[in-house]
């Protein structure tokens, strides 16, 4: 699975989350508090991705995570492990 | 999917969603986490028996060696040692032998007796608000005014570090749960302007439980009646302790007439057990009907409402009991100080020693405090941000200079000695 793929997948969760978020205006440098998420809607959203790529990253590795792109790369070395 | 280099990077955080087909089995790789020695030695610090009273000396049978040690008790919440007051307990023991042990039914039924009604008068004259239902539990008290304040279209905003009880409070309401950055107006300002419209609460808590750093009231009280959103204050780990009289972080910052729900805990402070919600009269009716920790559980023992009365009365009539809490929280914070410590944002008798990101360290340093006769126990992530794990000192009224002076030298040796502060 690719990084893209990935972030399609986090995208599609965050869309489902958060009201009035419109797809084209998510850049995966950017973080989901920057579209209004907070702690809890990021914990759902992150709970919904692990699922779906039948993966499970430990929380506590996520705490340094800071945007999209970074917790697709955190995503990646589980999925490809 | 879980491999062995990586188990201790997991913790409770990932295991809340159950998969296994087998609907009275946890999740596989639960078990093999907790199972493992390296976790398992972890969770030895969880129910560890008390074979005394909790006060500043106790005694434990601690599940590390199985051995009953004689403690320096640093983590009960026994911040006024009302739980072992002469009188408290003289109050339950006669209250005892008119009324038994039980309750045996409801409030709205049968389980109201002349005690509980006083007490809800007494408390809701301290809280200076109308009115005031008694839960069996301070959680229970939490979860049921939410569930009957709230409901499926409304909107519960908490601060980022409030306690589980709202949050279950607004899943049983039905109403989404936003968070707000912890004590941080600006957040606050931003997530009420995106819920405008709405039937909307903010819940904060007067001291945080974790950190013992107090909550900005006045700039939550600014933020909200600029919105014109009520807030709900929970003051588990403030009432008694705070303020000219004691009645809290309200009385402390002077704004108690800004609170539209003020919640309270007994089994910090007081020294018993229960929760207590004050509203204006109409609304603690409402409650009364619609929430069901009050409605369909049994209500308070009344020799315990008894003592609690008796808590309340020993508390309030002078500043003794609270004058000793403060004077020990700055001996206290003047030792740990000295030693370098990292004490966070603490102004209250809740004082954490953050250690950092190791788990590892953390338990290491437990097992040696508790070897050397300190209860202290560890907080670990998720409980805490996986980089700001932590002790968690409850200073209380009782303890001696003495008491002190031998926990610091304890602290000194398995704290800030390998965190190379001294
Ligand atoms: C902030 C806060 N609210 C509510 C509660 C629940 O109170 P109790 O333990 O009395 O049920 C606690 C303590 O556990 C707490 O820390």
């Amino acid at each position: 699975m690719s990084k893209d793929q990935i972030i399609e997948v986090i995208t599609r969760n965050l869309l489902e989350n958060i009201d009035d978020l419109d797809q084209s205006a998510i850049n995966p440098e950017s973080s989901m508090r920057d579209y209004g998420a907070n702690s809890l809607d990021i914990i759902e959203v992150v709970s919904c991705s692990m699922r779906e790529l039948k993966i499970k990253v430990p929380r506590s590795e996520l705490a340094e995570v800071q945007n999209i792109s970074q917790l697709a790369d955190k995503f990646l070395e589980y999925v490809n492990a | 999917m879980m491999n062995d280099r990586d188990i201790l990077k997991y913790s409770l955080a990932d295991f809340g969603h159950n998969d296994n087909d087998d609907v009275l089995a946890p999740p596989q790789d639960f078990l093999t986490w907790i199972k493992d020695p390296r976790v398992a030695m972890a969770f030895q610090f969880f129910e560890q028996p008390m074979l005394a009273a909790p006060t500043p000396r106790t005694s434990l049978r601690t599940n590390l060696d199985g051995v009953t040690r004689q403690m320096i008790n640093l983590t009960s919440y026994n911040y006024l040692g009302l739980s072992t007051h002469p009188e408290v307990v003289a109050a339950a023991k006669a209250a005892l032998d008119t009324y038994g042990v039980g309750a045996a039914g409801a409030a709205l039924l049968s389980g109201t007796f002349d005690q509980h009604e006083l007490f809800a008068e007494e408390l809701a004259r301290f809280k200076q608000k109308d009115a005031c239902v008694l839960f069996s539990s301070g959680l229970g008290g939490n979860m049921g005014a939410i569930q009957a304040i709230l409901q499926r279209g409304d909107v519960l905003v908490i601060d980022d570090k409030c306690h589980k009880s709202l949050i279950d409070g607004a899943k049983l309401a039905g109403a989404k749960l936003v968070s707000f950055a912890h004590n941080d107006a600006n957040s606050l300002d931003e997530t009420l302007a995106r819920h405008k419209g709405k039937r909307v609460l903010v819940a904060i808590e007067g001291v945080y439980s974790m950190d013992g750093d107090l909550a900005d009231l006045p700039a939550v009280v600014e933020v909200c009646e600029s919105h014109g959103v009520p807030i709900y204050l929970d003051e588990a780990h403030s009432t008694l302790l705070f303020g000219e009289n004691g009645r809290g972080i309200g009385e402390h910052f002077g704004l108690e007439d800004k609170i539209g729900v003020s919640f309270g805990t007994l089994s910090k402070s007081f020294g018993g057990v229960g929760g207590f919600v004050c509203a204006n009269e109409n609304l603690v009716r409402y409650m009364k009907c619609y929430a069901s920790p009050f409605q369909f559980s049994c209500a308070l023992p009344p020799a315990i409402v008894a003592a609690m009365r008796k808590s309340l009365e020993v508390a309030t009539r002078d500043s003794s009991l609270r004058d000793a809490m403060w004077e020990n929280v700055h001996y206290f914070r003047k030792n740990l100080e000295s030693l370098n410590l990292d004490l966070g944002e603490s102004a209250s008798q809740v004082i954490p020693i953050i250690i950092g990101s190791s788990g590892e360290h953390l338990i290491m340093m437990a097992m040696a405090a508790q070897q050397r006769g300190l209860f202290l126990q560890p907080i670990d992530f998720p409980a805490v941000e996986a980089h700001a794990r932590r002790f968690r000192i409850s200073v209380s009224s009782q303890l001696t200079k003495q008491d002190i002076d031998e926990a610091c030298n304890i602290i000194e040796d398995v704290i800030a000695r390998p965190l190379g502060r001294v």
